[in-house]
């Protein structure tokens, strides 16, 4: 019994969400109406973008110290 | 013998007169206050409504999420540990970004309309035609006897007649709806609570800032921080400040549909915040002196002018 993904699918997967709310939080309109019923905070869709833009940052960094120097 | 009489009888017409304007007064008070009561129900209901679903959709993908996490911990399976993920993390989304202090804009004039429908209704019965002037009010810090802790909260004065004279200190102090001496009525400005939160949200108390200070503060916290407008600029015009806000989410309040009156005089909320911040700053009383709508409503511009107390 072990966690299936490693590394760098952990960090694909990173980047892709990550991109999806940049998208997200940019296209996003403050006043509801133009969203529907759905209504998120703008802000704070932003922050967790830019913090999970830099955990996967981290994640590449770890690879590339992790790889061996050719 | 009939000049005693005619006396007597416009004494008593006099009096009965007086007394039926302070009943219409107090009822009109009455209505002011079951109205704004009403108001903050429909908000908290609102509130409640709009926060149990994202709330529940965001337990719902939490606990599936999870247990799709341990189950590609069982299986070794990578697409069930790809969906885990998601759903944990969509979850733990709509949790965190969840809409609490959003509600819908069309709610916010909704919520005003009536408070100013009864200011004009309270201004055409007393038949008061001053101009609205904001009294800025003593810092909370500042020390003052007893009976003049009133004069720490901020009012707006709207005289009886055309011109202009203050209350005394005193007089204000006593908190009161009607003023005696000179003739008039303190009201709370509209756009006094939203100035709380500009200086919860800015971690400022703006009568301790300069006015550079609080133009670029006013800027920042209206457009950025709490998307009250998609724009706003301000600047001094010789005597004036000029204050120019487009897409303004209080825009509807100056539709001729609902034509009111005191939305121009005293300020629609974000107007009359802009009015008490400026009080606050320069300590000196401010007045609304004109403001202009575009006929779109995406435009508001205001005009306020200061002048020493």
């Amino acid at each position: 019994m072990q966690f299936p993904l490693s590394i760098s699918d952990i960090s694909l997967w990173i980047a892709v969400v990550t991109i999806i709310l940049l998208v997200t939080s940019e296209l996003i309109s403050p006043y509801s109406e133009y969203f529907g019923d759905f209504v998120i905070d703008k802000a704070r869709l932003r922050l967790l973008a830019l913090i999970l833009g830099a955990v996967f940052m981290v994640t590449v960094l770890l690879r590339v110290i992790a790889s061996p120097l050719i | 013998m009939t000049l005693p009489k005619s006396k007597e009888n416009s004494k008593k017409k006099g009096k009965t007169s007086k007394e039926t304007e302070l009943t219409e007064v107090q009822f009109l008070v009455e209505d002011l206050q079951l109205l704004q009561s009403e108001n903050e129900v429909l908000r908290q209901e609102l509130l409640r409504y709009r926060r149990l679903p994202s709330s529940k959709i965001g337990f719902t993908l939490i606990i599936v999420g999870a247990l799709v996490l341990v189950a590609s911990f069982v299986a070794t399976s990578t697409v069930l540990a790809f969906i885990g993920l998601g759903l944990t993390f969509w979850g733990a989304l709509f949790l965190f970004a969840k809409p609490i202090k959003f509600v819908r804009s069309t709610l916010l004039d909704s919520t005003a309309l009536s408070s100013y429908t009864t200011i004009d209704k309270i201004m055409d019965d007393l038949n008061y035609k001053g101009k609205p002037t904001y009294i800025p009010p003593y810092p909370q810090e500042a020390y003052l006897p007893e009976y003049l802790k009133g004069l720490k909260e901020m009012i707006v004065f709207i005289s009886a007649k055309d011109i202009t004279t203050m209350p005394t200190l005193e007089e204000m102090a006593k908190r009161q709806f009607l003023v005696k001496n000179p003739k008039g009525m303190c009201i709370t400005p509209p756009g006094f609570a939203l100035v709380s939160i500009f200086e919860k949200e800015l971690g400022a108390d703006f009568t301790k800032i300069d006015l550079d200070g609080l133009y670029k503060s006013l800027s920042t916290v209206i457009v950025n921080n709490l998307e009250l407008a998609s724009s706003f600029e301000i600047d001094a015009e010789k005597e004036l400040i000029h204050v120019k806000i487009t897409e303004s989410a209080y825009k509807d309040l100056y539709s001729i549909e609902y034509k009111l009156k005191s939305v121009h005089s005293v300020g629609c909320p974000l107007t009359s915040a802009v009015a008490c911040a400026l009080a606050k700053t320069t300590g000196k009383l401010v007045t609304i002196a004109k403001s202009h709508v575009s006929p779109d409503l995406k435009t508001i511009e205001a005009w306020y002018q200061t002048v020493e107390g």
